[in-house]
């Protein structure tokens, strides 16, 4: 105990306090959107880095003084921002409410990439010159770029504060927050409201990205999704649409992660920041600040989903197509055989997920982390000796059983919030996995991971390793079909659809959302156990966040809950990249752009929600 | 009324939402057979009465019991296994699902397939049984599948031709038509209806009443909340009348149209929407 | 098809290498026939993109040089890079798009152990080379004989590194921070122990994650074990933040850093706090050696920057691969049994390039201790 109270203390709560304000900055514009138009805007965190951009090229390249850099990085930020509301998120207005929610993500992924063409990977030093005064504070100092970021934070709450309770415009933002419909009857102009509202978040999030640029004296094309995500961990601390909230959920969230590297070390910043997140989620939905007693919201009846109207292939086209399938490697290109597989793996994966997403209606962000058990425990059991043909049954009934009790905490929550629970869930395993060093060797990976074979039967070559793949997707198709087609599907569909009431009518809805996630973890972990044998080496990073994001995406774009719909999307959208691979840096931003099309043409995929 | 005999008890019930109490110290006992109506303004608390039965929100004091059992506070899937079965105020079919799947999640407390008892292996004998369907599991389904025909067929031509629509599709009436098929599948010791009637227009609220006459007529135990006062005071054995969450009067149709705190209740509350064609329709019922 | 994958810099700089032979003649000889062909799975996009791009300088400068010079024994050298971002996925197709290509006859890369290691049993199985010149994983080669590397390995790096830390400055009792992936904590786990041999003590560790920007509380937490020097096992950016944050904390530690910091953006990104800041290199543009002033002078006119060390190793690799295609033929198996018998060349960063055959790896690296002063880097002298 007595080493616990000699730590510095004070000088931690500094360090918190320092940090927090660059979370609560971030946070008072994903709060501001959240409360308007009840979405998580992924794409904030890419206005902060095109605003930290926009600083440098005024500061450093044209050597404006800081005022007008200021001025100017608010203006284009107001711009940006603007803009994303009435490109990418007006049009989505009478969609699912998942479609805004995507959007943003492919908003985010084509700034990063316009950043990244224009002004390369590298990351860039922002030397403005401020007044040089430094305080002493504890044994350390704080600048006067530490002090400018938590009172450009607070600042901006206050303004947003009287902005929105006192002004008439301000009514109208709230007005349409509590109920769109109603505002507009009452003759609120929403979409000149949206506007100024993304205008105001692009703003700030833009000043942000300055501000913490100069902080840090260092501006990076690939700090966006990081930042945000540690905003909406704030938002969430505060209540989502609670702006002042949101300073304080920031600070909060500062002080927890400094306090915790205090006690465990640096390595366990991410795990705490994610484990409040999730505890929020389930203990404190509405934030910390909100009245203890607020009544329970409505409860929702909509869905995600669309009106459900499959395309129904005929059983002969999709035989046919399974036999084309499987002719690949008879074309002798081994690249394009390579290809195929990871599509099939991907297709896997995505069969899973849209099993809870599409068919249950549990949109989860968090997928790679099943795909990352399921590698983990193969690799491991067949390292200590296990048949990989065991290894891989194993690994996915581990998958299996963890994967529902992972998620467990998810199942009672609802709409954007399992996006972010589940979210909070993958990188809660990916850092167990990078910190648990004594199972998993933490950031070594695991080497040597022996190749796949069946009982003897060596199944490394290319095309083996193929038809043994596309033979799991076929197995594992007809098989969640069948299951579709039982009363567990309707049983599932039922609680997508009304969760309320098909518990009134004796549906056991954790159970069968468990149900779910055990057969889907299954899938997974089939999956990420053949690409750990394939790999031969994998890491905690192996299956990131992106990769769950690129599940989604597939899933998606096959049509929610339809199988096919997800072997169709996966072959398209692993086999995208390889068409615009000649386009090489450009790639990702078409990748971006084709995801923002679909959403906005073809929201119930290609082939049709199920 | 005494307590004795009652299929539904509940004695005491208490919700207090912030600083309203929504549901004050409710009294409710159902005989078996017997038709009780639930009548008041908007704002009474009979929807949030019937939640607190069926399991949708946790009372805060209280207590129900279903033939001696304590049910008091279960989650609704225990109380659906019960037997209690209810409609929605609003109607909450499963859009995306045909007429014979929201009939056939009606069956679901019944369904053999998904009532393994084998303790651990229970999640995984349920999937096995839905892949491989054995023979029993494959009849029981056939059961099912014909017994929701049958009940869909008592809404005459209404449901069966569209039996393989998904009922989005459906018109406002037709769904309320399937919540009650639905609801009928679960095979109910006692039914809640919340308002059937609601945003028909005359013609489908007489069809209706017709048939809430027959499931009378069968002799079901039925709970009914309605505003359309002529169908009350018609199907009633028996009515309870409510305001600010509190019973204002109990007794037969001919007590409670003349009791003049319910007409009070009624008038009081003249500026509050439905209510002035529902006191209408008191007066109209009392003449 | 394969010059429509290359991007267009590259392209536009073998076109300029091209003229340049042309216009100096018969001097140097000029290239003709089938060009002899590299192919490099490496980052053009993704995170790790910058990486691409520095191995991409490396490379045309490389090329350049050899392509005026005649090329591989008359036949121009060119190089395929197919961008793998960094994903093993990726660089596993890569590896079977280069294995069934015959006219690639040697592989480069990838960046990170996890892409590299994937397309490893490919390598071995199709039997083309895989070379590797970032991947410091212990086990990078370990796969089989056909995985060679010239990455200088942390089992030499590491132990001059403490030496310098604990010999040379005398430091006594180290904190260590260092990046929480495979490649930091090979490194550290390798200071550690070389460090404890010399007799210091070691009085905290602390592992980051990558994109790690906040310091603040973790040097706190390093301060309170009350160390007499910090070592830093951090790229240049996350070192630059690092050395930042520890001057407002007002901690004034001597540090060390590994050679991965020796970067000039290291200097601009950290300021005023990079100084006195101390490394150890195996490459610096001030080396007086003959090979580092060609490629330091070439490197600043090509692209008006000083070079840092991925654009040396960029460089080093493609040089080594063309001394061996030379001396020993451009079959992929000819360069799988010239890379184990090639001596007596000299690199930028290896004064005689010779692989171990068993560990397929280059010993011998020269070591160099540098401070921060004035803004650049120096040469540290007692």
């Amino acid at each position: 105990m007595e080493s616990l109270l000699s730590l510095p203390w004070f000088d931690f709560t500094i360090s918190g306090v320092v940090i927090g304000s660059i979370y609560a900055l971030m946070a008072v514009g994903l709060a501001l959107i959240f409360g308007v138009a009840n979405l998580i805007n992924f794409a904030h965190g890419s206005v902060f880095t095109v605003g930290s951009y926009i600083g440098w090229t005024c500061a450093v390249a044209l050597g404006l003084p800081l005022w007008a850099t200021v001025l100017v990085v608010a203006a284009a930020g107001g711009i940006v921002g603007a803009l994303i509301e009435l490109l990418a998120i007006r049009p989505l207005n009478h969609q699912s409410r998942i479609a805004p929610l995507l959007a943003t993500i492919g908003v985010g992924l084509i700034l990063d990439q316009i950043v990244h063409i224009i002004f390369g990977a590298n990351p860039r030093a922002l030397p403005v010159s401020l007044p040089n005064l430094r305080f002493s504070i504890g044994s350390g100092t704080i600048g006067a770029i530490d002090i400018t970021i938590f009172v450009t934070g607070v600042i901006s709450a206050l303004a947003l504060y009287l902005f929105l309770f006192h002004s008439k415009l301000g009514m109208a933002v709230r007005a349409t927050a509590q109920d769109g419909d109603a505002a507009r009857q009452m003759g609120v102009g929403i979409n000149a409201i949206n506007m100024t509202v993304f205008g105001i978040a692009g703003a700030l999030g833009a000043i942000a990205g300055l501000l913490v640029g100069i902080y840090y004296n260092s501006i990076d094309p690939n700090a966006s999704f990081e930042i945000m995500l540690k905003g909406m961990v704030a938002i969430v601390i505060g209540g989502m649409s609670n702006v002042p909230g949101a300073i304080g959920g920031g600070l909060i969230l500062g002080l927890i992660e400094s306090y915790g590297i205090a006690l465990f070390g640096a390595s366990y910043r991410d795990l705490f920041a994610f484990a409040v997140l999730l505890l929020m989620l389930l203990l404190r939905p509405n934030g910390l600040f909100a009245r203890a007693h607020a009544r329970e919201a409505e409860p929702m009846t909509g869905t995600f989903v669309t009106r459900a109207k499959p395309v129904r292939i005929p059983a002969w086209a999709l035989v046919a197509g399974a036999v084309l399938i499987a002719l690949v490697p008879a074309l002798g290109q081994p690249y394009l055989t390579q290809v195929m597989t990871n599509a099939l793996l991907y297709a896997l994966a995505a069969m899973s997920l849209t099993l809870v997403a599409g068919t249950l209606g549990l949109i989860s962000i968090g997928h790679a982390a099943l795909l990352a058990v399921g590698a983990y425990a193969s690799a491991l059991l067949t390292m200590a000796g296990l048949p990989v043909a065991l290894g891989l049954v194993l690994a996915a009934a581990i998958t299996a059983v963890l994967g529902a009790a992972l998620t467990y905490p998810a199942f009672r929550l609802r709409g954007h919030y399992v996006a972010i629970g589940t979210l909070a869930i993958g990188e809660i395993v990916a850092l167990v996995i990078l910190n648990w060093t004594s199972l998993t060797h933490g950031s070594m990976g695991l080497y040597g991971i022996p190749p796949l074979e069946l009982f003897g039967i060596p199944l490394f070559s290319t095309n083996a390793s193929y038809w043994f793949v596309l033979a799991l997707v076929i197995v594992f198709a007809l098989l969640q079909m069948r299951l579709l087609s039982s009363h567990l599907g309707r049983t599932w569909r039922a609680i997508r659809e009304d969760t309320i009431a098909a518990e009134t009518y004796g549906v056991a809805s954790n159970y069968y959302k468990g149900l779910a996630f055990g057969f889907a973890g299954f899938v997974a972990g089939i999956s990420g156990a053949v690409s750990a044998h394939q790999f031969s080496y994998i890491n905690y990073d192996t299956f990131n966040l992106l990769t769950s994001v690129l599940i989604l995406t597939i899933v998606i774009l096959g049509g929610l809950g339809n199988v096919t719909g997800a072997i169709v999307a996966a072959i398209i959208v692993a086999g995208l990249p390889e068409v615009f691979r000649t386009l090489a840096e450009y790639r990702m931003l078409f990748y971006g752009m084709a995801l923002l099309l679909l959403i906005r043409f073809r929201p119930q995929g290609l082939m049709g929600s199920d | 009324m005494a307590t004795e005999g009652a299929l539904l008890s509940a004695t005491g019930i208490t919700r207090r939402f912030g600083g309203i109490t929504a549901v004050d110290g409710v009294d409710l006992h159902v005989r078996e057979g017997e038709f009780l109506s639930v009548i008041g303004p908007n704002g009474a608390g009979k929807t949030t009465l019937f939640n607190l039965i069926s399991g949708q929100d946790r009372m805060d004091a209280g207590r129900v019991t279903l033939e001696g059992r304590d049910i008091t506070n279960l989650t609704p899937h225990r109380i659906a296994e019960n037997g209690i079965a209810r409609t929605f105020q609003h109607g909450r079919v499963f859009g995306n699902l045909t007429v014979m799947d929201n009939v056939l999640i009606g069956c679901h407390t019944r369904l053999r397939a998904a009532r393994s008892r084998v303790p651990v292996l229970a999640p995984v004998i349920e999937i096995l049984r839905a892949l491989i369907r054995p023979a029993p599991v494959r009849a029981e389904d056939a059961a099912m599948r014909a017994e929701a025909r049958d009940i869909i067929a008592t809404f005459g031509d209404r449901l069966t031709p569209r039996i393989d629509q998904p009922t989005y599709s459906l018109s406002y009436a037709n769904r309320r038509r399937v919540e009650i098929a639905r609801a009928l599948a679960l095979h109910p010791r006692i039914l809640i209806l919340d308002e059937p009637t609601a945003g028909m227009n005359e013609s489908e609220t007489a069809e209706m009443q017709q048939i809430i006459g027959d499931l009378k007529a069968q002799g079901r135990t039925i709970l009914l909340i309605e505003h359309k006062l002529n169908m009350v005071m018609q199907l009633s054995d028996r009515i309870m009348a409510m305001d600010n969450g509190k019973v204002i009067a109990e007794g037969t149709p001919a007590q409670v149209r003349n009791d003049p705190r319910v007409i009070e209740a009624y008038l009081g509350h003249s500026s509050i929407g439905g209510t002035a064609p529902a006191a209408k329709s008191l007066t109209e019922g009392a003449q | 098809m394969t010059i429509l994958s290359l991007t267009r810099r590259s392209f536009a700089a073998m076109t300029l290498a091209g003229t340049v032979a042309a216009l100096s003649g018969a001097a140097f000889g000029q290239t003709s026939g089938e060009p002899v062909l590299i192919g490099v799975s490496g980052p053009l996009t993704g995170p790790q993109a910058q990486y691409g791009a520095q191995w991409k300088q490396g490379f045309d400068l490389a090329l350049d040089k050899i392509n005026a010079e005649g090329g591989i024994n008359g036949r121009p050298l060119q190089y395929v890079f197919q961008d793998s971002q960094n994903d093993p996925r990726q660089s596993i197709a890569i590896a079977q798009k280069f294995i069934s290509d015959p006219k690639i006859v040697v592989e480069v890369g990838d960046f990170s152990s996890t892409a590299s290691m994937a397309a490893s049993p490919l390598y071995q199985r199709g039997r083309l080379v895989q070379f590797g010149f970032t991947n410091s994983h212990p086990d990078f080669t370990k796969t089989g004989d056909y995985m060679w590397s010239n990455t200088v390995p942390q089992t030499q790096e590491q132990p001059l590194m403490a030496d310098f830390a604990t010999k040379t400055l005398g430091l006594k009792r180290l904190a260590v921070l260092h990046l929480n992936t495979d490649w930091g904590t090979t490194a550290k786990n390798l200071f550690v122990d070389a460090a404890k041999a010399n007799g210091a003590e070691v009085v905290a560790t602390e592992g980051y994650l990558p994109d790690e920007k906040d310091f603040r509380a973790t040097l706190t937490r390093v301060r309170a074990a009350n160390p007499d020097g910090i070592i830093l096992e951090s790229y240049y950016a996350d070192g630059a933040l690092i050395v930042r944050q520890l001057r407002d904390l007002g901690i004034d530690l001597p540090v060390v850093a590994t050679g991965s910091v020796y970067s000039p953006d290291f200097l601009s990104l950290a300021g005023d706090a990079a100084e006195g800041v101390y490394t150890t290199v195996y490459f610096t543009p001030n080396s007086p050696r003959p090979e580092v002033r060609e490629f330091v002078e070439g490197f600043e006119k090509k692209f008006g920057q000083e070079p840092n060390s991925f654009n040396a190793m960029a460089y080093d690799t493609i040089n080594t691969l063309a001394a061996v295609m030379r001396q020993y033929g451009t079959t992929r198996e000819d360069i799988k049994s010239g890379l184990g018998q090639i001596s007596g060349f000299s690199s930028v960063i290896f004064p005689d390039v010779s692989f171990d055959p068993e560990t397929r790896r280059v010993s011998g690296p020269q070591m160099t201790g540098l401070v921060v002063r004035d803004g650049a880097f120096t040469l540290y002298e007692q």
